[in-house]
């Protein structure tokens, strides 16, 4: 049975711990206006972007688009040869199932596309640890981003959609898909794989704008354009999912950190609720015993 | 009296919107094959930037931006334009910019075997942009810093 000094020191400890997980909750809150600052201030850049490829498609015609530098990162290549997997974690842990739910959505990704080899380019150290201890795999780990959350910057998405386009254009990898927690609210979080190359052509046919007759002078050519456009529409999607994973990252440690406040606060009341049973059971047996002791002298 | 038509002008990057629908007289945008100014009444087009100096004129003001490469697009007097980056000419450092020129043009001629050569010339080609926006706002705003 615990003294009364072991549970004393029970709930100090308890009490430290609170004031940590409260400490990383309230930092985590700040953090994440700032995070959800930079998701609304990339969104008219991403918007303007896509009305301009349509617009542009609209322009373009199948037979141009055939011919242009950007087709190949619309063509669906055959089912052999490398496949590339993105996998954005976190830095770092104490955010509740966040990593552990993209770890376990990559693996289930990895067991579908089994006897086939495996590009990947991780994000976040949590990733990486976990892929460099993961063995027997025919995995080839292409590139590796760490330490830039909570600032992702439009550079490093630069950098990874370079990296992906580079491989993907080099003709080594048939596809990418990236593995990232999307931002829903701040309670929530939901893992999402989505194909990030080939590009699907829907992006180009929107049903609501009609053929668009503006008669746009190009410069250069429209090919050239819709060429060099694309890439940067990629970059434009890669920032979007670092930044989402970033959101949902401080969303998913604010709610982890404060349940945690909760459990220490419950456990703290606990604690001290038997330690005051207990001290007041000591008293008790010590007035009985001077009762008792007292009756007897005198009886 | 009829009053004068203007330009509207929006500019984004992807970490933040700069200029949102404001009433300009005169951009001038770095495109691909030289500069090019847009005046109100312009035919629709639309341009590949490269890094470059862009200026806009409203009333009597003038403000320079260095931006790193993008896209411009003019559409019934509206300009659009989508930077990867930008720098009001105000807040470029020109000190900084001169150590990444010189940085750049080190790497550049050291010649390592394992340096992308397109890398490197983009970073010297950005730099040489900053260098050029500081230099520009010298020249106008003796005054200023």
């Amino acid at each position: 049975m615990a003294s009364l000094r072991d549970i004393r020191k029970h709930i100090s400890s308890v009490r430290n711990i609170r004031q940590i997980t409260y400490a990383m909750k309230m930092v985590a809150a700040a953090r994440i206006k700032r995070a959800q600052g930079s998701i609304l201030a990339s969104r008219p850049f991403a918007s303007r972007m896509e009305t301009m490829l349509k617009d542009l498609y609209g322009e373009l015609g199948e037979e141009d688009f055939r011919t242009s530098p950007a087709y190949p990162l619309f063509e669906q290549r055959k089912d052999h040869g490398p496949i590339g997997l993105c996998v954005v974690t976190a830095d770092k842990g104490l955010c509740g199932s966040f990593n552990n739910n993209i770890l376990k959505a990559s693996l289930a990704w990895l067991a579908r596309h089994r006897g086939r080899k495996v590009r990947l380019a991780l994000v976040g150290r949590k990733s990486r640890d976990f892929f460099h201890r993961l063995r027997g795999l025919d995995l080839d780990i292409e590139m590796e981003l760490t330490g830039i959350f909570p600032k992702a910057s439009y550079a490093h998405a630069e950098l990874l959609a370079g990296k992906m386009l580079d491989s993907y254009a080099a003709c080594s990898v048939c596809g990418y898909t990236v593995v990232y927690n999307e931002f829903k609210s701040m309670m929530s979080q939901r893992v999402v794989e989505a194909q990030l190359l080939p590009l699907s052509r829907h992006i180009l046919l929107d049903p609501s704008c009609g053929p668009l007759c503006h008669n746009f002078a190009f410069e250069p050519g429209k090919a050239e354009f819709l060429g060099a456009l694309l890439p940067r529409y990629v970059k434009a999607q890669v920032y979007r999912i670092l930044l989402e994973s970033q959101a949902a990252e401080l969303a998913a440690r604010m709610s982890a950190m404060e349940s945690a406040s909760n459990n220490a606060s419950d456990l703290i009341s606990d604690l001290t609720l038997k330690l005051n049973k207990m001290r007041q059971a000591m008293i008790t047996t010590e007035l009985n015993e001077i009762v008792g002791g007292a009756e007897a002298l005198g009886g | 009296m009829t009053k004068k038509k203007r330009l509207r002008m929006d500019m984004v990057t992807p970490e933040k919107p700069y200029l949102q629908d404001r009433e300009v007289d005169f951009v001038a945008l770095p495109a691909e094959r030289g500069e090019m100014g847009v005046l109100p009444g312009h035919a629709p087009s639309a341009v590949q930037l490269r890094p470059g100096v862009l200026r806009y004129r409203e009333g009597s003001a003038e403000e320079t931006f260095a931006v790193m490469g993008g896209f411009a697009e003019v559409y019934k007097d509206k300009v659009s334009v989508f930077a990867e980056a930008a720098e009001l000419a105000r807040e470029v450092d020109e000190e900084r910019a001169r150590q990444e020129y010189a940085g750049a043009k080190a790497a550049l001629s050291a010649r390592a075997p394992d340096l992308d050569m397109e890398a490197a010339q983009a970073s010297l080609r950005k730099a040489a942009v900053r260098l050029k926006v500081a230099e520009l706002r010298r020249k106008c705003h003796p005054g200023q810093k």
